[in-house]
């Protein structure tokens, strides 16, 4: 990215970034003092906030609830996702039934949907929570996923086959390490997607986890608590994606080449 | 990359086709067969404000179509979501194209702006923009381009990266005038990736177009569905997700297909 750019370029742009953050936190500063604190808060009274938010257990309590669904609505479409999509490579008249019918039709329906109907079907819950973000993100698992089958060297499989007619021994050996990147690829893209879903999700269909807080913050004009949330979420959103997913990656892609 | 549509050398895939077979198409629409039926088998059992059966959905969503009350929340929303893609595309890409002109703004817009739209809560922006604007129009345009211009901004990058550095020099060994070649090069060279840019922010609109207006107005499909929703009117929450899938894909097959035809890249 930065082999175009000279080194003192980098370091006055890198400056100008710097520059910039304080001159936004300033901005903010001067914003929140000028108005109402229930219409922007300034960055103390966030802060002071959050340090309420991080020692009330109550209150943390849905950090860690609104971590479960996500984790559990990854794993469990990513199953779900990958069963497809494996349906559709090992037998081939489902193809069509999987990538022209189903995964357009999960994808094209809009989250807010599955959201109300999940109310009206499962109540207001955990489950609703999970089942929303799932069905969110299965059609991104099957589009990945469709993928990495997709790209798999066909000559590779062929000398597999000539090696050994074990499909299992292929499955294990070739075709899941091949996939690998993609493995990777769909977490990643699942991940970011679920806590765009999550908050939704958990606003109108739960009773705990973050969304249900910002819901109680909302109608408590608690905007300080609000921006508190939203800027947990962009930390850690922003931290996982450059310090676990990027890095990964990387190594991921040394290993396996350009995928 | 291997083609999706050749089957060829698969496991399992003995018989080598190119193209769909009987078998398969058979499967493809006997599954929507099968779903419409065991919809219409299900709902018959069931109180229509739990499971409202084919027939009745069919009739919601022609009606938001039709009757000029459901019609003018359907136009309300897209008539937004178009607002806010264009918006989201003019902003993106001329925040992309920034850090070409100004080098120094490069960590601003990659690393500052670009890292905090990307990660900032699409129903963060919602409730946000209620508490500073009220319910508008505007507001919900605010919250829908605030959620797209990310997209536009990364595509639009990528385009810039990717568009080939050679043919700009060949343009300044032709011209000096910058803006002469910035529109006779630079933006023919970037369509393909301007018109990515608009089809990702199209199909990522509509998704967030209902949340948008679930806080921010009394009009357009969100607010329509949430109406919905709390009297228990499982049928028209139903139709208003078809409506959104039939006006997205409309829009899709009427004038992003076009679009991305006419700038298909080189």
């Amino acid at each position: 990215m930065t082999d175009a750019t000279s080194v003192p370029a980098d370091r006055h742009a890198r400056l100008a970034g710097h520059v910039f953050t304080l001159l936004v936190l300033g901005a903010w500063a001067v914003w929140g003092l000028s108005v109402q604190s229930y219409q922007m808060p300034g960055p103390l009274d966030i802060l002071r906030r959050l340090a309420d938010f991080f020692t009330d257990w109550r209150e943390l309590r849905h950090m860690f609830i609104s971590f479960g669904h996500i984790i559990g609505a990854v794993a469990l479409s990513f199953v779900v996702g990958s069963a497809c999509a494996f349906l559709a490579f090992y037998l081939p008249r489902t193809r069509l039934m999987m990538h022209g019918r189903l995964t357009p039709f999960l994808n094209s329906f809009p989250g807010i949907g599955w959201i109300m109907l999940a109310i009206i079907w499962l109540g207001v819950n955990d489950l609703t929570v999970v089942f929303v973000i799932s069905m969110v993100l299965v059609p991104f698992a099957i589009l990945n996923m469709r993928e990495g089958l997709d790209a798999i060297d066909a000559e590779l499989m062929e000398m597999g086959n000539s090696f050994t007619r074990s499909r299992w021994r292929i499955f294990r050996t070739l075709v899941v390490p091949s996939l690998y990147p993609f493995v990777f690829a769909t977490l990643r893209v699942s991940f970011g997607v679920a806590w765009k879903v999550a908050l939704t999700a958990e606003l109108f269909g739960g009773n705990t986890g973050f969304g249900y807080l910002l819901n109680l913050a909302r109608n408590d004009f608690d905007t300080p608590l609000i921006f508190g949330i939203i800027l947990i979420i962009i930390a850690f959103v922003y931290s996982t994606d450059r310090w676990v997913f990027v890095p990964v990656q990387r190594r991921l892609a040394r290993h396996h080449g350009p995928a | 990359m291997a083609r999706p549509d050749a089957p060829a050398n698969r496991p399992g895939n003995t018989s080598g086709r190119a193209r769909p077979g009987l078998a398969e198409r058979g499967l493809a629409e006997g599954l929507i067969v099968a779903a419409l039926f065991g919809w219409w088998a299900l709902s018959r059992d069931m109180p229509s404000y739990i499971l409202p059966g084919p027939l009745e959905v069919a009739r919601a969503t022609g009606q938001l179509f039709t009757s000029p009350e459901m019609l003018s929340h359907t136009l309300a929303s897209t008539l937004r979501v178009v607002a806010a893609v264009l918006l989201a595309t003019v902003i993106g890409t001329g925040l992309a194209l920034l850090p070409e002109r100004f080098p120094i703004l490069r960590v601003i817009v990659h690393e500052r702006v670009q890292p905090f739209l990307n990660s900032f809560p699409s129903v963060g922006w919602a409730i946000v923009a209620s508490i500073w604007f009220g319910p508008s129009n505007g507001t919900t345009i605010f919250v829908e381009t605030a959620i797209l211009v990310p997209f536009c901004l990364v595509n639009v990058s990528t385009g810039l990266r990717e568009i080939d550095r050679e043919m700009i020099e060949m343009a300044r060994s032709f011209t000096r005038n910058r803006a002469r070649i910035f529109f006779k090069v630079t933006v023919p060279l970037l369509m393909p990736y301007i018109v990515a840019a608009l089809r990702i922010a199209y199909g990522v609109g509509w998704k967030i177009a209902l949340v948008a207006e679930l806080f921010g107005t009394e009009s357009g499909l969100g607010f329509l569905m949430q109406r919905a929703q709390t009297q228990s009117q499982a049928g028209i929450v139903f139709a208003t997700c078809f409506a959104v899938v039939i006006v997205f894909i409309a829009g899709e097959k009427l004038v992003i297909d076009p679009l991305a035809r006419r700038y298909r890249p080189a």
